[in-house]
């Protein structure tokens, strides 16, 4: 029974209430295929207690929830009490959290078992994978190929068949540019959805968990049990997660916005093309469109790359080589300590964006650059807000392009670009899907719907009746 | 802008990072090619608008203030480096003299 591993979690959850198959069957044959493809590089750790918990959970008289025995992976930043979390970092590389996240805490308390925890650009900077201090993950259609970063490991785990959904964050980008590099599907839900605790920061105004699966329905599923208020988190929403698997599969009125500019300042003519043409595909099929204007989203980049640094250089403070994580050798007194520890612990990327961050906040720099970039930032999320006046979502490609090369882009900025499409979403705190829409050679492209504030269930129903005219999520 | 050496000196200082001298102008170099794309905010009249450093403008959530800390010291001072009987060690920070 090995194709079990590439049913849908819908499909699975069916076989397991009745008794078709049982979780221990379903996580050996995901632990079998992680061993196959373990060149693909997607896994830091694998659960030793898997096969343990399976069993345990068969023996369970009652299912206590939907998901219960269902096989799952986490991006190795969010916290798992008593296993390593290592955030991609040599400075996490021996770091045990004495605690779980409550992302990881609700899929627990839903009875998944957790193979094991995926890799990542180091402290989710990246957009290709490659500055996992843990080596580059490949992509599973094609191992040339990056699997975008930086959820890379729990994109391609999901492409691969390793899990049956996984967890990911989502800072510029880094749930949506690697679903959409993997063809598979990738939701950031509104910022404050998802609980932060235990989830380690990277820019706080920005970083949101959500999830990769299969459709979008797998998805919805997925993406409920994780949402919800938490206490230990001052930015959670305090409002009620809505039935989501209900919501998707409804019958629901949309207008979909198509930010027209945008759409004609595509450079890649095969994006552009196969946009307009699953646009079409949908007004055909009964949807509208409507072409709406989303003024200054182009400067949604340069305001990005200070707000994102700054919390950054912020957050990463607390990497002094004294309280957890890596420390340099023989230190000779404090400051050689700090200084060695942080040099010798992070990477590059993160170092670079360290020093950028640093200088924004500096003296005489700070209003030139924060505080400009948030008044950009605050003039993005006013032209969201317009745009939703008149339209249900909004739709716009994933990338610019398709999976490139691994190590083909070398200048950090034409990196930064990979997440021009993705950032405005970030910045407003909107949530946003990426769904396969077709193929560029043999890579998959990717279609983004955007909501409006806590309208995740919206953005999940436009994107299944797409996957119900189309078979790329297949 | 210009990333000149002193410049560079200083934010490595402020961050507590030592970049090799190996490395320094290839940084130095990316460095000035992202804040090169970052001044393209500068195309943007920004005079009347309030800077926004919350996606939904919401205040932040306070709990009431009654002890809720499950702190399990010696679990946490398991991941220290170097810790004894409770507290974190690090170099000496005072002159002997």
């Amino acid at each position: 029974m090995n194709d079990i591993v590439s049913l849908s979690l819908e499909d699975q959850i069916r076989l397991l209430e009745k008794k078709k198959i049982s979780s221990y069957e379903l996580t050996s044959s995901y632990l079998k295929n992680i061993e196959e493809k373990k060149d693909l590089n997607c896994f830091i750790s694998i659960n030793e207690n898997a096969l343990e918990q399976a069993e345990i959970i068969d023996d369970l008289k009652d299912r206590k929830s939907l998901i219960q025995g269902i096989p799952i992976a986490h991006k190795d930043i969010f916290c798992v009490k008593g296993q390593k979390t290592t955030c991609g970092s040599k400075m996490l590389k021996n770091f045990t959290s004495p605690y779980s996240s409550t992302v990881v805490e609700k899929l627990e308390k839903s009875q998944t078992i957790m193979l094991g925890k995926t890799n990542m650009d180091e402290f989710a900077m990246g957009s290709s994978n490659e500055t996992s201090f843990f080596g580059k993950v490949k992509n599973p259609i094609n191992s040339l190929k990056s699997p975008g970063g930086s959820s890379g490991g729990s994109a391609a785990a999901v492409k691969a068949n390793m899990c049956a959904f996984a967890t990911g964050t989502d800072t510029g980008g880094s749930i949506r540019q690697p679903a959409s590099f993997c063809g598979i599907t990738g939701i950031k839900p509104t910022y404050g959805r998802v609980s932060r605790w235990g989830m380690i920061a990277f820019a706080s105004s920005l970083d949101q968990a959500g999830i990769f699966a299969k459709s979008a329905l797998d998805s919805a599923i997925a993406l409920e049990i994780i949402s919800g208020f938490d206490e230990k988190d001052s930015t959670s929403i305090n409002k009620e997660v809505p039935n989501l698997k209900n919501e998707t599969i409804s019958k629901m009125e949309h207008l979909i916005g198509v930010p027209k500019k945008i759409i004609e300042n595509i450079e890649d003519e095969n994006v552009k093309k196969n946009f307009l043409e699953n646009i079409n595909l949908l007004e055909k099929n009964g949807f509208k469109t409507k072409d709406i204007d989303l003024p200054f989203l182009e400067y949604s980049l340069p305001s990005y790359y200070v707000i994102a640094p700054a919390e950054c250089s912020a957050n990463l403070s607390r990497y002094d080589g004294i309280k957890f994580g890596y420390r340099c050798e023989n230190p000779k007194d404090l400051e050689d300590l700090y200084v060695r520890t942080r040099s010798e612990g992070f990477g590059e990327e993160v170092k670079k964006r360290i020093l950028i961050g640093t200088y924004c906040l500096s003296a005489g720099y700070f209003d030139a650059y924060y505080i400009k970039a948030q008044k950009i930032r605050a003039m993005i999320t006013e032209s969201f807000k317009n745009a939703f006046k008149n339209v249900s979502v909004i739709a716009m490609p994933t990338c610019s392009n398709e999976a490139f090369d691994l190590d083909s882009i070398q200048d950090p900025v034409k990196m930064y670009e990979q997440d021009i499409y993705t950032i405005p979403a970030n910045l407003a705190g909107l949530p946003a899907i990426s769904i396969p829409s077709g193929y560029k050679k043999e890579m998959p492209l990717g279609l983004q719907f955007i909501g409006n504030h806590l309208e995740e269930g919206k953005i999940l129903n436009i994107s299944h009746e797409f996957q119900k005219l189309t078979d790329y999520h297949v | 802008m210009k990333i000149s050496e002193d410049t560079l000196k200083n934010i490595s200082l402020l961050s507590k990072l030592e970049i090799e001298k190996t490395m320094k102008e290839k940084i130095s170099k990316e460095l000035e090619s992202i804040l090169l794309m970052v001044d393209q905010m500068n195309e943007v009249n920004t005079d009347k608008v309030k800077p926004m450093s919350h996606p939904l403008n919401e205040a932040q959530n306070l709990r009431e203030d009654v002890i809720a800390e499950d702190i399990e010291r010696d679990e946490y001072l398991k991941n220290a480096p170097q810790s004894d009987e409770g507290y974190y060690l690090s170099p000496k920070v005072i002159d002997q003299k």
